[in-house]
């Protein structure tokens, strides 16, 4: 038996799907609030990506019945890279994002998100930022 | 120059505290949506506003707050749907039991979902997880309170026992809410197996007791081991349908024991029981038996010994048969038949259990063992097939009969007796070439020996060297006779020798006898050419086992007659006297009374009388010393060449008796050999413990009596090979 595996195919044409042209199909909106800028995504693939999106249509609540959900507290820079994540298991990190995606990563459990953020933030923990990282930390129940 | 790039820590993140009424609200907006999925009313509520503000929440280490509100919410909840399930009667009690439960574990697991990082971010042990302590709840506040539980197994309980007794009951609403005792448990099943299990358990048991009670007393056994078989399969099917799969090895227990382990014995005793199925191979039946009594401690204990007790009761009542005392070719035969017989029962009915067949082996050993006839007769039984009675059977039905041969052997613990006789008769088949086939002769030995190995085998391939040369030397004789001298002065006789070596042949009784004059003359030939082409050979005539054709002229017909070498010298008497007592032909021959009487017999008593006897008397009349005899001139024949048997086919006693006396000889030396080799290693030893070695010792070949061990223990002190200790008489002590 041989098994055959190419998972950079699979990635790269996934990232097709987000963001996305018109006929790829989509079947929810998510909501920037801070901008209003919305994108076009999968249920299918949310779900199969994310346990808070498995639960969030699972519930049969207003988001499904809508198929739409507004996020209040993020950036519309920072939803997109997540989705993007979702989409193609690929995710930049740099200094000017890292904070923002370990505090997101933590609100919606993505484990393995928060364990490389908090890591790439401990190897570039720099005296200017120590006050404000720790204090963030405490709020959000880090060590 | 370079910016040095920071962190960028968002603004809007900076932690605040969180005011006790802004925790209230975000309480309470929870608290309102939880009641609206407890009454499923969740469609128009936010999911992310909700999950959001539980993680609020939390985030201001006000987790308490929620956790705490929670567990009152579904407090309240569960006493009012208690009430609520309590209200149903009979037969709606389980149903409304069963959707209240259904909606409750959805609404839980949605209330587990909004909740999500409640239960990941702030949960800790004891702390029951968001769902479990839904479940925990229900259980508290439901299904052990006493209007439900009680009533519930009951009705459950009730369920079950009409579905036994052939009603169909509705298998989904049994699943789910058997399962409902699982799912409220929170560690090992706990609720599941004090609650339901238990008393589910003790039910079983109790319909079972009374059940087979009932129907084995109303039954054939057959009948009741089918009944259990499907009850037993009915049972397996349940723990797929609706128990939790960890009741089923409890179940099958509780079933078995009932069914089965209380009821062996009378299986096996009752009028239809296990011994009858024995006695009539009710293969089937027998199967079914071992299958079921296998699932029990102990069962094929009991059914293995009733087995081995039928074999041994069996092939008792064959070997002591009077008929077959009188005949070892039926003895043998009926043998082989019951041993094919139990073979078949052991494979058809006991997968050829390995316990089972050493059983039966055991009872073979001991019914075969019971008294000594059996190796004569197993001798005897493969002489006849060697003697021809294998002409009708192709190559495998003889290895067939070969094999079982060996099986018997194999059980007779006198090895050694058996031994004597087959080399015995086999040397009776050869000389008198009565062997139908050497190849089968051959194929026989090397049976033996694989068996038993070089030792066994090798005097009798030496009779079958000793044939092969005798041939060589008959030829170099009569070569030897064409160029002699003294040839051209002797009439012309057919003579034909067998050399024997001594050691390789049954030692025959010694008998002289007064050969003629020319034959004697042949056998000092013989002797000078043998001797002088084999020097340092001696030879001893052994005319007693010989055989001659002799031309018997009558006035009007001639005749050859085939006989034994006494016969012969017996008839040519009467070339010189036409009437001969007895008491003449012994002293004209030297031939011992006995062997007289035993070689006239067929020449005056056969079918073709040469001999008669004046005055005719009754021919069962025992003969005397002067009873007289003539030729029979009359004699009428349509053959050219009469044949008369020298003697009976079976040995007389006194032969037999021989041959027992020189197994009993080998024994002597066996003994001895055995005795100091053992006390040649051990140097010195306590009387049993060589008794026990030397018994272990010799058990492939035969099994020596205590007081001959003894015997030879004195003769070999006497010999000096062995002494007592002067201080304990018990202990010998090897002399080198």
């Amino acid at each position: 038996m041989e098994s055959y595996s190419n998972l950079e195919k699979l990635s790269n044409d996934l990232k097709n799907l987000f963001p996305n042209e018109e006929e790829s199909y989509f079947d929810f909106e998510i909501i920037c609030e801070q901008n209003k800028i919305s994108f076009k995504t999968h249920k299918a693939i949310l779900s199969a990506r994310s346990q808070y999106f498995k639960s969030l249509f699972k519930s049969k609540m207003k988001e499904y019945q809508e198929n739409k959900l507004i996020l209040k507290d993020f950036s519309s820079s920072i939803i997109s890279s997540i989705l993007n994540y979702f989409y193609s298991g690929k995710i930049e990190i740099n200094l000017e994002n890292a904070i923002e995606i370990l505090i997101f990563s933590s609100k919606y459990l993505i484990d393995e998100l928060i364990e490389f953020s908090s890591n790439f933030i401990k190897k570039h923990f720099q005296f200017e930022t120590v006050v404000d990282v720790l204090k963030l930390s405490e709020s959000m129940n880090f060590n | 120059m370079s910016r040095k790039m920071i962190l960028r820590v968002p603004k809007f993140q900076e932690p605040k505290r969180m005011e006790k009424s802004e925790a209230q609200r975000l309480w309470l907006l929870l608290k309102d949506a939880i009641v609206e999925v407890q009454h499923m009313n969740a469609s128009t509520l936010s999911f992310e506003e909700l999950y959001r503000s539980s993680y609020s929440l939390v985030i201001a280490k006000r987790g308490d707050i929620l956790y705490t509100g929670l567990e009152e919410v579904n407090n309240h909840h569960t006493k009012n749907l208690l009430d609520k399930i309590a209200q149903a009667v009979d037969e709606r009690f389980l149903i409304e039991l069963n959707s209240q439960w259904q909606q409750y574990k959805l609404q839980q697991i949605m209330i587990h979902d909004i909740l999500m990082y409640l239960d990941r971010m702030y949960v800790k042990e004891p702390q029951l997880k968001v769902f479990d302590l839904g479940m925990f709840k229900w259980k508290q506040n439901v299904l052990i309170h006493s209007q439900i539980n009680d009533r519930l197994v009951r009705m459950l309980l009730g369920l079950i026992h009409m579905e036994r007794n052939g009603e169909v009951i509705d298998g989904a609403l049994m699943k789910s809410l058997i399962q409902m005792y699982v799912d409220v448990s929170l560690k090992e099943k706990e609720t599941y197996k004090q609650e339901f299990e238990e008393r589910f358990l003790l039910a079983t048991s109790h319909f079972y007791k009374s059940e087979s009670n009932l129907f084995i007393t109303n039954n054939s056994c057959g009948a009741y081991l089918k009944k259990v078989e499907i009850r037993l399969i009915e049972e397996e099917a349940r723990i797929k349908q609706y128990l939790d799969e960890s009741t089923g090895p409890k179940l099958i227990k509780a079933c078995e024991d009932e069914l089965i382990a209380n009821h062996m014995q009378t299986m096996i005793e009752m009028e239809t029981g296990c011994r009858t199925m024995i006695q009539n191979d009710r293969f089937n039946e027998l199967k079914l038996m071992y299958r079921l009594f296998q699932r029990v401690e102990n069962g094929l204990v009991h059914l293995k010994n009733e087995f081995a007790g039928y074999v041994r009761n069996e092939g008792h009542k064959i070997v002591n048969q009077p008929e077959n005392l009188k005949d070892p070719n039926a003895l043998i035969t009926s043998l082989i038949e019951i041993r094919n017989r139990f073979e078949k029962t052991l494979s058809q009915s006991f997968a050829n259990n390995r316990d089972f067949i050493n059983s039966v082996n055991t009872a073979f050993e001991s019914f075969l063992n019971e008294n000594d006839k059996l190796s004569e007769s197993l001798a005897l039984f493969i002489d006849k097939k060697l003697r021809g009675g294998f002409k009708d059977s192709n190559d495998q039905e003889i290895d067939v009969i070969m094999n079982k041969v060996i099986l018997l052997f194999r059980f007779l613990s006198d090895k050694d007796v058996f031994k004597k006789f087959y080399e015995h008769y086999l040397a009776k088949r050869l000389l008198s070439g009565r062997s139908f086939s050497e190849d089968l002769e051959r194929t026989m030995i090397s049976k033996f020996k694989q068996e038993c190995g070089n030792q066994f085998t090798s005097k009798m391939e030496g009779m079958f060297t000793d044939m092969r040369l005798s041939k060589d030397a008959l030829d170099g004789f009569k070569n030897y006779l064409q160029t002699s001298v003294e040839m051209g002065k002797l009439p012309k006789i057919d003579m034909s020798v067998r050399v024997l070596t001594q050691g390789f042949w049954p030692t025959f009784p010694p008998h002289s006898c007064t050969l003629p004059p020319l034959l004697s003359q042949y056998c000092d030939l013989f002797t000078k050419y043998y001797c002088h082409a084999h020097t340092g050979r001696r030879i001893i005539w052994q005319t007693n086992i010989g055989t001659a054709e002799v031309t018997f002229r009558l006035p009007k017909k001639t005749h050859v007659l085939a006989l034994s070498t006494y016969q012969m010298l017996i008839m040519l008497l009467f070339n010189d006297a036409e009437k001969l007592s007895l008491k003449q032909m012994a002293a004209g021959t030297s031939i011992s009374f006995m062997d007289i009487q035993r070689s006239v017999k067929p020449l005056y008593s056969g079918k073709y009388k040469v001999l008669k006897r004046t005055p005719a008397v009754e021919k069962s009349k025992e003969l005397s010393e002067n009873d007289i005899f003539e030729l029979n001139l009359n004699l009428k024949c349509k053959l050219h060449r009469i044949k008369f048997a020298a003697t009976s086919q079976t040995d007389s006693e006194p032969e037999r008796q021989h041959t027992r006396q020189r197994v009993d000889e080998d024994r002597k030396i066996e003994i001895d050999a055995a005795i100091v080799r053992i006390m040649k290693s051990r140097k010195a030893l306590i009387h049993n413990d060589l008794i026990v070695e030397c018994t272990k010792q010799l058990s492939s070949r035969f099994v020596p009596q205590t007081s001959m061990i003894k015997k030879r223990i004195e003769n070999l002190i006497e010999r000096e090979y062995l002494e007592r200790f002067p201080d304990d008489r018990r202990r010998y002590r090897y002399l080198a």
